[in-house]
């Protein structure tokens, strides 16, 4: 295989794909990436600011230019100010998306939502109990209403406390409500985050630090949370169940479908149609043996937790999946969908449908979902895609797939451990699990594709720490066939037997990525059982490959939680050493827990084994020696 | 004489110095407006990206005796005296590529260009922004340059300040010093990335 093509991914599906792309002269991500080399300094250290009119502004890092914006503001407030932006824009992505969860639950009550059901009644009334909503002698339909207007108080501005914060440990709050960071409403520490890094407001770039935190909490604990809960209540709580995943799902013979994005409201629509026989009875009309639907992102990962659909591709692969000429139609919702899409799919017969009233593209056409419409333009355009069969030109799908398990809910994990944490905390404090690492976020062209992923991913079960992962990272590691029960046997002596007793896979994958609350979820309620905070754990999270601001969100909720948390690139923060300190070192003191930038996956396992064994250490549990290796930071 | 000099260990790769060069060029001096203009101005200084995708501004030296004037046929390039300029005259040029295929650094173009004879291709290089300097200006690159990678100054001067350095860096018990611990800290990282994407 081609030098070139080894540089950018260590999938084989992926090399292929690359050399396919290039005979067909299509330009792709990382193509793009390379003409815009080099990439502006200024604003890879954060030390450009455009957030006013007396600018643009940049700060030299030299410290002979300029070292203070036209308003004043130095090199730390630049930097802590564009930071607080990304998390703004990253936390308001994924409560955007809890909200319009919340608008679908609020629809079906009222029954404006044909085809929408609400399938898990009794995680329905579970969180509708934390909510205060009554539950007796109500339907469920009844109870959707309650607990729908319940949770869109959570997002404005007249509470103390988001309602689901109660789920994270006592020590935990106490030091939220301590720094005053205890996030109040998840839309209103996102304007307060945009309001304080407007020109003249806040100036301490400490305590901008401090509301990006909170910020990041209305995520976590807030919008990412409601996006989950509800997702379950309305589409099932996840429980394991087998998929497939890379390239090779997409099926020669089939008409296939791909579903990408992030919002599961259209995509188990589309699943829904695909299944209808009057579609599948003209599908096999046109030639084919019927309908494929697979997904694409995280929207895939959010019907392949749910119903085991398979997995075409994560982040890098979304452009390479259409050059197989085998796709007849993509619907994409939003977040994380290149604009070059419609591009590439224009050198094929593949239709590109844009699905949200929020997002549109160059090539796609635009036919918006809502929940009154969703269940009969779902048929519609499974019909399009099943009458554009016929219109294939040459097929490459040049591997086969690989077999994964899905559907590790926070629910799915305590049932597999019969009901409670204990038995996993049995396993931690005897040593055979050492602890638990989270793995989780994008691709970045930066970072050879997948290579992140896997190889943290290899290295900390090959240590005895637990991997559960999300989103684009969960793909990287299933194609890797780290998501199999056999794929123990990579694992260190003491997982391996306990992944071997209770048949389930070293990794397990927890969903998409606003699932990531699912593993903060899971920490608490550790934590809660070692009457504890998340902080004194043995557990870490890493994102090796991460691009998005939601990803900052992620990381900052993370961190603000407890959990000690390794970026493979490095945010663009380097402008002011004060915050690369703060993040990587000070907020020790403060949230207990912090920030390390790693890109080497082979040294940020060694920093996250070494984190693990220190808490076991703190908590009085056998401890190995920390190996040698780079310093945090 | 006054001299651009380039500074490599300070350019944070904006590329501010090409939009300033094809403005200094344009018709209208104005970005906004400039980028409507015909033929479309284009930049003298180019900025190519290193090993690990660091940045490089790469301009034309003026070198003396220059290649690019010897193989000249027409005699289009001569040497302004009042800036030491290398310069292209576009109403002699013949689009030939003489200039281009001895210059060791890569730095002619060739287009249409506002000086040039309407519709005429012609070789494009860095003037020094003479005009500007007649005019008491400043290049235009060192002018938006704000990392310090391109600077106008007595060679001398220059030589000197490095000269200084290096002998800093040879004293005991000096520490190193780190123009930039931040700028520092990201090379590093791209470096370990560039050296992540050559592993099997």
């Amino acid at each position: 295989m081609n030098r070139e093509y080894e540089k950018r991914t260590i999938t084989e599906d992926g090399q292929l794909m690359l050399k396919k792309a290039e005979q067909d002269q299509i330009v792709t991500v990382w193509d793009r990436y390379q003409e815009q080399q080099p990439q502006c300094g200024y604003c890879e250290m954060g030390l450009s600011c455009r957030i006013c009119n007396m600018g643009p502004c940049r700060i030299d890092p030299f410290g002979e230019g300029p070292q203070q914006g036209v308003c004043g503001a130095d090199a730390d407030i630049i930097v802590a100010r564009n930071l607080g932006r990304m998390i703004a824009s990253g936390a308001a992505s994924h409560s955007d998306h809890g909200r319009d969860l919340v608008e679908v639950l609020a629809k079906v009550a009222e029954g404006n939502a044909p085809g929408y059901v609400i399938t898990d009644v009794e995680k329905l009334n579970r969180v509708a109990a934390e909510y205060g909503v009554a539950v007796e002698g109500k339907s469920p339909t009844e109870v959707a209403g309650a607990l729908a207007d319940a949770m869109f108080e959570d997002f404005g501005s007249r509470k103390a406390a988001l309602t689901m914060t109660a789920r994270a440990p006592e020590k935990r709050r106490e030091i939220w409500k301590k720094l005053n960071i205890m996030p109040r409403g998840i839309d209103r520490e996102t304007a307060e985050m945009m309001h304080r890094t407007h020109m003249g407001v806040d100036n301490g770039w400490q305590s901008l630090l401090l509301q990006a935190l909170r910020n990041a909490l209305s995520d976590g604990w807030g919008g990412s949370l409601i996006a989950t809960e509800v997702s379950d209540i309305l589409f099932g709580t996840p429980q394991p169940r087998p998929n497939t995943v890379n390239v090779g799902v997409i099926k020669e013979d089939q008409v296939n479908i791909l579903v990408h994005g992030h919002n599961p409201v259209v995509s188990e629509m589309i699943l829904r149609a695909c299944q209808s026989p009057e579609l599948q009875r003209l599908a096999e009309e046109k030639g084919a043996k019927g309908i494929n639907l697979a997904g694409l992102c995280c929207t895939g990962n959010e019907l392949l937790m749910r119903h085991g659909v398979p997995m075409a591709g994560n982040h890098l692969m979304t452009e390479l999946v259409i050059a197989t000429g085998a796709v007849e139609m993509i619907l994409a919702d939003y977040q994380c969908i290149m604009p070059s899409l419609g591009t590439v799919a224009a050198c094929y017969h593949t239709k590109m449908v844009s699905t949200s009233d929020k997002a549109r593209f160059p090539g796609m056409e635009h036919r918006e979902f809502h929940p009154d419409n969703a269940e009969i333009l779902a048929k519609d355009l499974v019909r399009e895609a099943v009458e554009n069969f016929g219109k294939r030109g040459r097929v490459y799908i040049p591997v086969e797939s690989v077999p994964a398990m899905g559907g590790f809910s926070v629910e799915a994990i305590l049932g597999a451990l019969g009901g409670s944490v204990d038995p996993l905390l049995d396993a931690i404090k005897a040593g055979k699990i050492r602890g638990a690492a989270g793995i989780v976020g994008c691709n970045n062209p930066r970072i050879k594709h997948d290579y992140g992923h896997v190889t943290l991913t290899r290295r900390l079960i090959e240590n005895d720490i637990l991997v559960v992962d999300t989103g684009c990272a969960a793909v990287a590691s299933a194609k890797a066939g780290f998501k199999v029960a056999e794929a123990a046997r990579w694992a260190g002596p003491g997982l391996r037997e306990v992944c071997e007793a209770l048949q389930i896979p070293p990794v397990l994958h927890m969903g998409s990525c606003v699932d990531n609350v699912r593993i903060l979820v899971l920490a608490g309620a550790l934590a809660d059982a070692l009457g504890t905070d998340i902080s004194d754990l043995p557990i870490a999270g890493a994102a090796p490959e991460w691009y998005s601001e939601k990803a900052v969100a992620i990381g900052a909720y993370f961190v603000a939680s407890g959990v000690y948390t390794v970026l493979g690139p490095m945010p663009p923060i380097t402008g002011s050493m004060n915050v690369v300190n703060l993040l990587t070192r000070g907020l020790e003191d403060v949230v207990g827990a912090t920030f390390a930038v790693e890109p080497d996956p082979e040294k940020a396992a060694i920093l996250m084994r070494n984190h693990i064994e220190q808490k076991r250490e703190a908590l009085g549990l056998s401890a190995a020696k920390p190996l040698r290796g780079p310093s945090a930071g | 004489m006054k001299q651009v000099i380039v500074h490599p260990e300070r350019c944070v790769g904006c590329m501010q110095c090409m939009a300033a060069c094809a403005t200094a060029h344009s018709r209208s001096g104005k970005l906004f407006t400039a980028t409507l203009e015909k033929p479309v101005p284009r930049p003298r200084i180019h900025v190519g990206a290193g090993r690990y995708g660091e940045g490089f501004p790469n301009r034309c030296r003026h070198c003396d005796p220059a290649p690019c004037m010897l193989a000249c046929l027409p005699g289009a390039i001569s040497r302004l005296p009042e800036t030491s300029t290398v310069h292209i005259d576009p109403d002699l040029c013949i689009n030939c590529a003489s200039c281009a295929m001895t210059c060791p650094f890569g730095v002619i173009r060739y287009h249409e260009d506002a000086d040039a004879p309407p519709d005429k291709v012609v070789a494009v290089k860095c003037d020094n922004c003479h005009d500007r300097q007649l005019e008491g200006k400043l290049p235009a690159c060192v002018e938006v340059c704000k990392s310090g990678a391109l600077t106008f100054e007595e060679p001398d001067a220059a030589m000197k300040r490095k000269t200084d350095a290096v002998a800093c860096s040879m004293s005991q018990e000096t520490a190193v010093t780190v123009l930039s611990p931040g700028f520092t800290l990201l090379n590093t990282i791209k470096q370990a990335q560039t050296a992540m994407a050559a592993r099997k």
